[in-house]
């Protein structure tokens, strides 16, 4: 009776349009005085699932990423990209993916993506011949590969939800989020060739040498995060907190183009973007502590184990699964509220959890692309002044690349644990 | 009397957005410290639970401002798509339960912070009810940000919709 209450509370404050995480704590609330639990267990779960050492790092690395954005680098980074392949046939859609690529190296959000690339590629290219709603679509699939590809935010809320350390998450995302990029640039030169989409100029080894100085420094800082992760020198929140300083004197000296009086107001910016997000592990953590004292996440396993054991129906089950509630959903919320309880059944089919954690949330960043609730796909429809239908109907090829790619990681662990393994030998 | 309700809560959002940079600062400043201290073979002990507390200060004053500007995510997929005042209503009802729970929250929230009074953190021998604070803070936030909306839309002066604040510091 009580866990009904609980998830059916929760699903109409969803529907309703009451905040996700205001959604949780009111559930919870349901849930508690039903079962007559004092309700002070509420404030001391949310302090608890905030005060998490891990979660110190997601102010940090979204700061690093604002302060990229705000000093100018995004026109560099295409540049570069656009120097690199934009000769291909359909050349500023390829410019597209690899500069969220490249993007994705800085930010580990991929709305931040979507915003910034699409404000100059959306328009660049439709001023080029391409038409908008494909423009949108590129822009809004290949923003997807921005938290896949490290620093990541939803990798760093799964290390602080299953204990699994951050720099290994990141690095198992590294080559799914490549694999995914190169994978959406095959799909859009073929759409390219078979639309007679232009290209431009080869402009010469010579710009992409002028183009990579001019964003060397932008490009460095995924070095130094990646470095700062990997030489054990440097914890996850040291590394973002230097990349924020790096960052900064990027900008504002190097670059020039961050004026250092701006600097509160991304600061505070950030803060409250990384607010939202911590509010909710805490509102989240007294939904997640009555799952588990309900053993929520065993009755899914064995429901499921009941229905098959075979490990990989369980992976299809589970990616379905995360498919329809991504389509709904907010990536992080869905991610607090059913990582724990999938990891459980995971486990039982002898799934290792940093291989289910990497496709668990390449498969949530799909989602962030999908009608009726897809955060990037709204954002980009809404640079390219479109309504939402054209653009979803062009989206459709690179959500099948992006589906293809999550089938072959979700079937092929080495993709997302052959990079940690190695490292951590 | 709307009038200085509506100088109250601009007084509390750049209050509160000064606590969150703040907050955040005081992070930034104590991880910098713990990096160069370790560079130089000595890093203080206290920095580790001064970012942690910095970080929930941060969410405290961050998270009334995340309501108002949407960070602090919604699915509006359906209430949008109601014809005529429905969308209205339901944003209205979502701020009325929104409110209502940070204050029955919040109020439960005193006792926590009361029994914070009896532990202290090991590095810096804090009294845990300052810590244990930022919670109750945070929920009356919410609940203030989301009366004010609510004042706002019976007001005629807010739709209810999220808004993006400009720079105010």
């Amino acid at each position: 009776m009580e866990v009904t209450v609980l998830f059916a509370v929760f699903a109409g404050g969803l529907i309703i349009g009451v905040p996700v995480a205001v959604s949780l704590g009111l559930s919870s609330l349901s849930y508690l005085l039903l079962a007559g639990i004092p309700l002070v267990v509420m404030p001391q779960k949310i302090y608890a699932g905030m005060d998490v050492f891990v979660l110190l790092s997601i102010p940090g690395f979204i700061l690093a990423g604002n302060l990229m954005n705000s000093g100018g680098i995004t026109e560099r980074i295409i540049r570069f990209a656009n120097a690199l392949i934009g000769w291909i046939r359909g050349g500023l859609g390829l410019t597209n993916i690899a500069a969220s690529m490249l993007f994705g190296g800085i930010t580990g959000t991929a709305v931040a993506d979507a915003a910034s690339i699409g404000g100059v590629m959306i328009p660049g290219m439709k001023k080029a011949g391409y038409p908008p709603a494909f423009a949108a679509a590129v822009t809004a699939a290949s923003s997807t590969v921005g938290p896949i590809i490290p620093p990541s935010v939803p990798m760093i809320i799964v290390g602080s939800l299953s204990g699994i350390s951050v720099g290994k998450m990141f690095l198992a995302g590294a080559i799914p989020g490549i694999l995914m990029g190169l994978a959406m640039m095959v799909t859009c030169y073929i759409i390219s060739v078979r639309r007679g989409y232009p290209r431009q100029e080869w402009q010469g080894f010579a710009e992409i040498g002028r183009s990579f100085i001019g964003a060397f420094w932008a490009l460095a800082m995924t070095g130094l995060i990646i470095y700062g992760l990997l030489s054990g020198f440097a914890t996850p929140t040291e590394t973002a907190v230097v990349a924020s300083v790096y960052a900064f004197i990027v900008g504002a000296f190097v670059y020039r183009a961050m004026p250092v009086r701006d600097l509160p107001k991304v600061i505070i910016d950030s803060a409250i973007s990384s607010a939202g997000i911590l509010s909710l592990v805490g509102f989240a953590n007294v939904f997640g502590w009555i799952l588990v004292s309900e053993r929520i996440p065993q009755a899914i396993a064995s429901a499921v184990l009941d229905f098959t054991d075979n490990k990989y129906v369980v992976i299809l089950i589970i990616n379905l699964l995360l498919l329809v509630v991504g389509m709904f959903m907010e990536t992080i919320a869905a991610l607090i509220i059913l990582f724990v309880p999938l990891l459980a059944l995971a486990e039982a089919v002898g799934i290792e959890p940093l291989h289910f954690a990497t496709f668990a949330v390449l498969n949530l960043m799909i989602g962030l692309t999908t009608p009726p609730v897809g955060v990037c796909l709204f954002v980009c429809a809404n640079i390219a002044r479109l309504p939402l239908t054209p653009v979803v109907i062009a989206i459709l090829p690179f959500l099948a690349t992006n589906i293809f790619v999550l089938l072959l990681v979700s079937y092929i662990p080495a993709i997302a644990t052959w990079l940690p393994g190695l490292l951590a030998q | 009397m709307q009038q200085r309700f509506a100088q109250i809560i601009h007084i509390l959002t750049r209050v509160a957005r000064f606590g969150a940079g703040l907050a955040f600062s005081v992070l930034i400043g104590a991880v910098l410290i713990q990096v160069i201290g370790r560079t130089f073979g000595r890093s203080p002990v206290w920095t580790e639970e001064l970012t942690r507390f910095a970080l929930l200060y941060l969410a405290t004053f961050g998270a009334g401002l995340a309501l108002k500007s949407g960070d602090l995510v919604n699915v509006d997929v359906v209430c949008e798509a109601l014809p005529g005042r429905g969308p209205w209503r339901l944003r209205l009802i979502s701020a009325v339960l929104t409110a209502g729970v940070c204050i029955l929250l919040a109020s439960h929230a005193v006792r926590f912070v009361a029994i914070g009074k009896f532990q202290t953190s090991p590095a810096m021998t804090l009294q845990m009810n300052y810590v244990h604070f930022s919670v109750l803070l945070m929920l009356a936030l919410i609940a203030v940000f989301a009366v004010a909306r609510i004042v706002g839309m019976l007001s005629g002066t807010d739709d209810g919709l999220p808004n993006k604040p400009q720079a105010e510091d």
